[in-house]
């Protein structure tokens, strides 16, 4: 009869108190010091990449020292806000924000009108039509905003009513915002049941707009804030657009404003960057998932229930 | 009283025939399985049934009364689904009380009948979890409860088995059929498995192709197969070579088998379906001789595979005998065949 031997590696197997503990400084003891001390090292390098050039641009809008004076020894030396509040000071800031947020707003409610039941029909009615308007909503990553410049210079003659509106800058901003919002609205939807979900809502008496409204909408939360936010942030963050249009937006504000006063310029480009930062965090906390509910459901003493209690 | 009818219902994707011709009564208070292989248009006929889709011809009726047009959400039907169907967002209490809410109905009776469809299930402490927080069998019970609670005429279960595991399976199988009797709401239910079917129905439809192939009790639909079709899917079957003898009788390797089942010309080549339990194991000098292959125990009965010396083929026999059971693979056995409820089906 062949007799098997196995070696037992990890002592956890081996059970009760035989197994010798490993060796704090043997080959498995040492891998595992490795497995962590290499992914936090990683971390720290992205955090460097990304925290220095932040660091650099604070200490240039914020230190009114002269740059070729800049170095260790002025590193506490003439810190002032005054780089980040200067812009708001300047007559033409509040009208351009106000713009730049309004042009958001109006953005992200055609957006996710648009593509919401859009795509919510694609993937149930036509499945295999998801890759062509994939495709499709690609486009605008593909050509670049001065082609879609030239195209507006070619209806300019006939469409001067509309141009001449600030608002006439949402349905092109609605079309560069189609590769983040498109691919983020399918992937809420991919990550849903969705046919089972609406067959489920309407099988309850839910009509199309129930099932929007109390199924839909709330289970694709996560994905429809954040195409939101990215929304929010090319129209907040488009130029080319606004400045061929001649229209005050942001952008444009901060363009012609760091001309005149560079470094208030970067103050405020660095406090853009830092709203963006709270935002994608408000993001992350609003689209935890909820453990409890916010009203608690007691159940009623039911007539078995009652029954049963009585004998 | 509350009956659900397809009436001679067709439907078509494009080119392929889903449903043909489908004529099929769910008695009040009945449950129904409608089982068959994948594709075989059972789903089909449940998704007309709720109103997820319109048959091409046909009608479905629910008491008498006309739905073939009526859509979905205003169809008094109450559904569970393969998969996990709860919304994620709502709690059990409010994915149950969903359906009561679609019917506007008071918040105090609302309460009531989520509370009664909480105990039906036996899942009163579960009330305030999210489906994230359920197991797959607790999460079927809600998605049955939140069915039941709106008072349906008529139950959909579109194979609300299937993800679970096996030990979960047979418990809620026997938790529906229990809720199922003690309400005794009309059911059409969806299965591919057999031994699901044969355990929770009233009656079977047996369907393949689009085609209702057969309709009738468990014990029908096992004893006597309408078809080959039937008779291969529900149930093991043994098919051996034979030749028509004449009127009610076959020829097995020379020997000669009684059964009612055949009218073939004298001649004919056909094959004999005939169930494990319908063989018998005798000494070898007796019946069709062959070799034990192997030997599976199955608790009240074991079943013994035999290879057939002729005809070179494996036969399955069910044996409820402590003798039988002890046989060891390469014993030399015969075997005996009672035809009279065989199958005889024409070869080419």
């Amino acid at each position: 009869m062949a007799v098997v031997s196995i070696d037992i590696i990890d002592p956890r197997l081996a059970g009760g108190d035989t197994a010798p503990p490993a060796p704090v400084g043997g080959p498995v003891g040492r891998r595992r010091w490795i497995g962590r001390i290499v992914p936090t090292l990683v971390l720290l390098l992205c955090a460097a990449f990304f925290i220095a050039p932040l660091l650099t641009l604070a200490r240039y809008a914020l230190q009114n020292v002269p740059t070729i004076l800049l170095g260790w020894d002025t590193l506490f030396k003439k810190w002032s806000l005054k780089g980040l509040t200067l812009a708001f000071e300047d007559p033409a800031f509040w009208p351009a924000l106000k713009l730049s947020l309004q042009l958001a707003v109006g953005t992200v409610l055609i957006t996710l009108l648009l593509l919401v039941p859009t795509a919510i029909w694609v993937h149930l009615r036509v499945p295999k039509a998801r890759s062509f308007i994939e495709f499709l909503t690609v486009l605008p990553y593909m050509i670049p905003p001065i082609a879609l410049v030239a195209g507006i210079f070619v209806i300019k003659p006939y469409a001067k009513w509309f141009l001449n509106s600030d608002y006439s800058l949402i349905p092109f901003y609605v079309v560069l915002a189609l590769p983040f919002t498109f691919r983020s609205i399918d992937a809420g939807l991919r990550a849903i049941d969705l046919r089972t979900l609406v067959d489920a809502s309407r099988s309850l008496g839910g009509g199309w707009g129930t099932t929007l409204r109390r199924v839909l909408i709330p289970n694709l939360r996560t994905s429809m804030i954040s195409a939101s936010f990215l929304t929010a942030a090319v129209v907040i963050g488009e130029f080319t657009i606004a400045d061929t249009l001649l229209k005050e937006t942001l952008p444009r504000f901060q363009a012609t404003f760091t001309g005149r006063e560079p470094q208030a310029g970067y103050g405020l480009n660095l406090l853009a960057l830092l709203v963006t930062i709270v935002l994608f965090v408000v993001l992350s906390l609003l689209t935890r998932p909820r453990k409890t509910p916010r009203r608690p459901f007691v159940p009623a003493a039911t007539s078995a229930a009652v029954a049963a209690e009585k004998h | 009283m509350t009956t659900l009818s397809f009436q001679g219902i067709r439907k078509t994707f494009g080119p392929t025939v889903a449903l043909e011709n489908l004529h099929l009564d769910v008695r009040d208070g009945e449950l129904i399985a409608l089982l068959g292989p994948s594709g075989c248009g059972k789903t089909t006929a449940l998704r007309i049934a709720a109103g997820f889709e319109f048959a091409d011809t046909g009608a479905v009726q629910v008491g008498g009364t006309d739905i073939s047009r009526t859509p979905a959400h205003k169809r008094n039907m109450g559904m569970v689904f393969q998969s996990y169907s709860l919304f994620p967002n709502l709690t059990v209490a409010s994915n149950i009380d969903f359906g009561l809410r679609t019917r506007k109905i008071d918040k105090t009776e609302r309460h009531r009948r989520v509370s009664e469809a909480l105990e039906l299930v036996q899942l009163t402490g579960m009330a305030n979890r999210y489906p994230h927080q359920l197991s797959g069998g607790q999460q079927q019970r809600v998605a049955l409860a939140r069915a039941l609670a709106v008072e349906p005429q008529v139950l959909l279960l579109d194979e609300p088995l299937s993800a679970l595991d096996a030990k979960v399976r047979l418990t809620l199988r026997d938790e529906i059929r229990r809720i199922q009797t003690e309400l005794g709401i009309t059911t059409l239910f969806v299965t591919h498995d057999q031994e699901e079917a044969l355990g929770i129905s009233d009656r079977i439809g047996v369907m393949s192709n689009g085609r209702l192939e057969q309709l009738g009790t468990p014990t029908e639909v096992y004893r006597n197969p309408a078809n080959a079709f039937v008779a291969r899917f529900v149930g093991s079957m043994n098919e051996i070579p034979a030749t028509v003898a004449g009127p009610g009788a076959v020829q097995v390797n020379g020997h000669t088998v009684a059964t009612t089942t055949t009218d073939q010309s004298a001649g004919t080549a056909v094959t004999l379906l005939v169930r494990p339990e319908d063989l018998a194991l005798a000494s070898d000098a007796a019946g069709l001789p062959g070799t034990v292959t192997a030997t599976t125990f199955q608790g009240a009965t074991t079943v013994v595979t035999v290879r057939l010396d002729v005809l070179d083929s494996l036969v399955a026999v069910s044996t409820a005998g402590s003798h039988d059971a002890n046989r060891a693979a390469g014993d030399r056995v015969g075997v005996h065949i009672d035809g009279t409820r065989a199958l005889c089906e024409s070869v080419g």
